[in-house]
């Protein structure tokens, strides 16, 4: 396999999934809104904070209203965090490797974008962007499913699988790095109030509930949805799985002495996390570190297979 | 309702489908029939569902403006072309007669050059060829076959005689886009082939992959790539779709390297893996910045060293283009008796050479009347049509050819062929012509039917496109 066709559809997985997150984000926040009442600190603004996007929000946008922050997450070609921009770059990434995918893989990209395209006005309107944002998430759940239907699970595959798991971890860093806002000792009473909607939204976004009620069988609590999401070794989207997924596509993958060093020892980091015992400061500067051992993992993965051997 | 064939005039030219207004002709009576049973509003919803699955399918190709590249959905014409097989059967059995002339003379120029040794075409037509490579002199490609992959132009004139107009012997596209065109025929008129016996085409990517392994150095499963320029090119659609149908790796120069060994290898996640043969999609000028066009950043250094020791195949192979040329192509008949001593089955176009003192004196004499064309540009660029030109652009056509003659040939006006088009829900005749792919490894094969080109206007200019049936 070209090392030039493996850096694209790693790139393709992250794309995709960046996607995903993305209309997943923006619909459980949506959900959540409305479950508030006006008034409490969560508002837009959390969104852009998620993706670390604030300042480049704000150099376009005085008011971080529903409109603007809607936009800007999903149709604004100028922002590299946007869904659009995540979309056509995962379609660039797509239509480049062409050869090594079945057809449906292409056309169901393909399908999407132009869907998107064709709908950028649409998703100021709260129904229409409840519908746009169902769509999306159909898409990208029907590419992971042919993917995984009509594609031999070769190494192709395993970047696209190596790379989507990669932007999943980060991702569920990155909501939890919000929740930990959560824990803020200044919080008002009254959002104390709503914590628990809060929480029910964060295990919502990671698509965590259902399994979160099945396997803690407790109220639910801060720590312990934290020690899930970040611990369980089944949650698909828990970091904890998105390594051991990452772990299993390199194993087959060739020269991979590197990489799996580096993801036990990111695997060590996160076991070694105490959601207990953790101030708001403490969890939010050990995210930090999390996603710092994420990106090294994701350079020790582009200098093994993807940079180019003169 | 008003009937979508209402005024179609068929006095144009030979129309393909119909004898007149209302009469089909026999081969295609049953297609007629079938629309006929259409109502108006049901073609408009097929031609919408045709336009969709080529915007779903992607099916593109790449336009180049000031605002940067834009990729556009292929334009599409639902109405078939159908072709008797009893007629095919002589035009394939005539295009194969034809490639193999043309590879037997391309052997021949870059080796005894007996066909030029016997006068049978002036020295200089080879020597003052733009695609003439002296690089490739005393070369022996596998097979002694140059042109692997030929597209072959061939148009019908009003007495219904079919003409070559041109064989492409460099870097031939389009056939991508016959194979998708068959694809969403099937998808907006599945009841159609139920009735009719049409030929299937999907063979071809089989026979291109067998006809790649067939020309490989040495190689039980040879590693066979698809080079291609990159995303930028028009044709990029069609490289990534021929890689992905004949499971090759599609690859850019940047991925290619010749190493010391002189071997080509491209460089995985397993590190250099040898390459066998290259479906290149590059021209010559391009393809090694060591040899042709230093600037090149397209290319793979150390290419030709390798092509030369016999390490890997290039198809086509750098110098075929020799026999891609207008000048060169006045002589393929003669080329047919003399290397198969066989009478050519397919007629050229007439052609003046207007490096031939008398043929450039009736040339001038008659601007006005005829065609006249460069000899080695493609895509119709830089070309006279005399009767469509003012006298002003005739005048100023007539220092070129003057200064140049070598670089011109002239040939009558065709009445080409038409067919009846969608035109704003309405049928009406549009000027087409007809492109089978021809491929020559260890053996010869023809794709049955070809890539139909449709005038949109008046004039022969561009096109959209019909699957060709039978």
């Amino acid at each position: 396999m070209l090392s030039r066709s493996a850096e694209r559809l790693y790139w393709l997985g992250r794309y995709l999934e960046r996607t995903e997150n993305t209309a997943k984000l923006v619909s459980v926040h949506m959900n959540l809104l409305m479950d508030l009442p006006k008034g409490v600190e969560m508002g837009w603004q959390q969104l852009v904070k998620i993706n670390g996007s604030a300042d480049e929000f704000y150099d376009k946008h005085k008011v971080a209203s529903e409109r603007n922050i809607t936009k800007f997450m999903l149709t604004d070609a100028a922002h590299s965090g946007s869904l659009l921009s995540s979309l056509t770059a995962a379609r660039e990434n797509i239509r480049t490797s062409r050869e090594l995918l079945p057809d449906e893989a292409w056309e169901q990209v393909n399908e999407m974008y132009l869907y998107t395209k064709n709908n950028l006005d649409s998703v100021t309107n709260r129904r229409n962007r409840v519908l746009f944002l169902k769509e999306i998430l159909k898409g990208c759940q029907r590419f992971t499913g042919l993917l995984s239907g009509y594609m031999s699970h070769n190494h192709p595959y395993r970047f696209i699988r190596l790379g989507r798991n990669l932007e999943r971890a980060d991702m569920t860093s990155r909501i939890l790095d919000l929740a930990s806002l959560l824990l803020a000792e200044s919080r008002s009473d009254e959002l104390r109030q709503y914590e628990t909607i809060l929480w029910m939204n964060v295990l919502t976004a990671l698509n965590a509930l259902l399994m979160y009620r099945q396997h803690v069988r407790s109220r639910i609590k801060g720590d312990d949805v934290l020690s899930f999401l970040l611990l369980d070794p089944n949650l698909p989207r828990s970091v904890c799985r998105c390594i051991i997924e990452m772990l299993d596509c390199v194993g087959d993958l060739p020269n991979n002495q590197a990489v799996p060093d580096c993801l036990h020892e990111l695997k060590q980091f996160v076991y070694a996390i105490d959601t207990k015992q953790t101030s708001q400061l403490q969890l939010r500067a050990v995210l930090d570190q999390l996603q710092t051992h994420l990106n090294a993992c994701h350079q020790q993965i582009a200098s093994t297979w993807f940079l180019r051997q003169t | 309702m008003k009937s979508i064939w209402e005024n179609y005039k068929t006095d144009l030219a030979y129309d393909e489908l119909m004898l007149s207004e209302y009469q089909p002709r026999t081969i295609s009576h049953g297609l007629c029939q079938y629309l006929n049973s259409l109502k108006k509003t049901d073609i408009d919803k097929r031609k919408l569902a045709a336009e969709l699955a080529i915007m779903e399918m992607g099916i593109s190709f790449t336009v180049y403006s000031d605002e940067g590249n834009i990729d556009r959905a292929w334009p599409f014409d639902i109405i078939p072309r159908v072709m008797a097989a009893r007629e095919w059967k002589v035009i394939e059995q005539g295009l194969k007669q034809r490639l193999k002339a043309l590879n037997c003379f391309i052997s021949d120029v870059y080796g005894e050059q007996a066909f030029i040794k016997e006068g049978k075409i002036p020295v200089e037509t080879i020597s003052t060829s733009k695609n003439f490579r002296h690089e490739c002199v005393g070369m022996r490609p596998k097979h002694d076959v140059w042109a692997n992959i030929c597209g072959t132009d061939l148009v019908r004139d009003k007495d219904g005689v079919m003409y070559v107009l041109e064989d492409n012997l460099r870097v031939p596209s389009g056939v991508s886009y016959m194979l998708e065109n068959r694809v969403i025929t099937k998808r907006v008129f599945p009841e159609l082939l139920q009735g009719i016996n049409i030929l299937p085409i999907d063979d071809y990517p089989t026979q291109l992959q067998e006809m790649l392994a067939s020309i490989a150095p040495n190689s039980d499963r040879p590693q066979i790539v698809v080079l291609t320029p990159g995303i930028y090119n028009s044709a990029y659609f069609e490289h990534a779709y021929l890689a992905q149908q004949i499971g090759a790796q599609l690859v850019e120069g940047g991925d290619l390297v010749v190493d010391d060994d002189d071997f080509v290898y491209m460089r995985t996640i397993e590190g250099l893996e040898k390459v066998d043969v290259i479906y290149r999609r590059i021209d010559d000028d391009f393809l090694d910045p060591e040899v042709f066009r230093k600037d090149s950043v397209l290319g793979v250094p150390g290419l030709m060293r390798a092509w030369k020791a016999g390490h890997v195949a290039l198809a086509n192979a750098p110098g075929a283009g020799v026999a891609d040329d207008k000048v060169v192509y006045a002589y393929v008949p003669e080329m047919i008796r003399y290397y198969l001593n066989e009478e050519p089955i397919l007629p050229n176009v007439p052609t003046y050479l207007c490096s031939n003192p008398e043929h450039l004196d009736y040339v001038l004499a008659h601007l006005a009347e005829l065609v006249v064309k460069p000899a080695n540009e493609s895509g119709g660029y830089g070309m006279l049509v005399g009767p469509h030109a003012s006298a002003k652009e005739v005048e100023a056509f007539r220092k070129v050819v003057v200064a140049n003659p070598r670089n011109y040939i002239a040939q009558p006006t065709l009445s080409i062929s038409t067919a009846p088009t969608l035109c704003k829900g309405k049928l009406e005749p549009r000027h087409i012509d007809l492109r089978p792919f021809i491929l020559q490894g260890e053996n010869v094969f023809v794709t049955a039917g070809g890539l139909t080109r449709v005038a949109l206007r008046k004039r022969f200019v561009g096109g959209k496109l019909v699957a060709r049936w039978r």
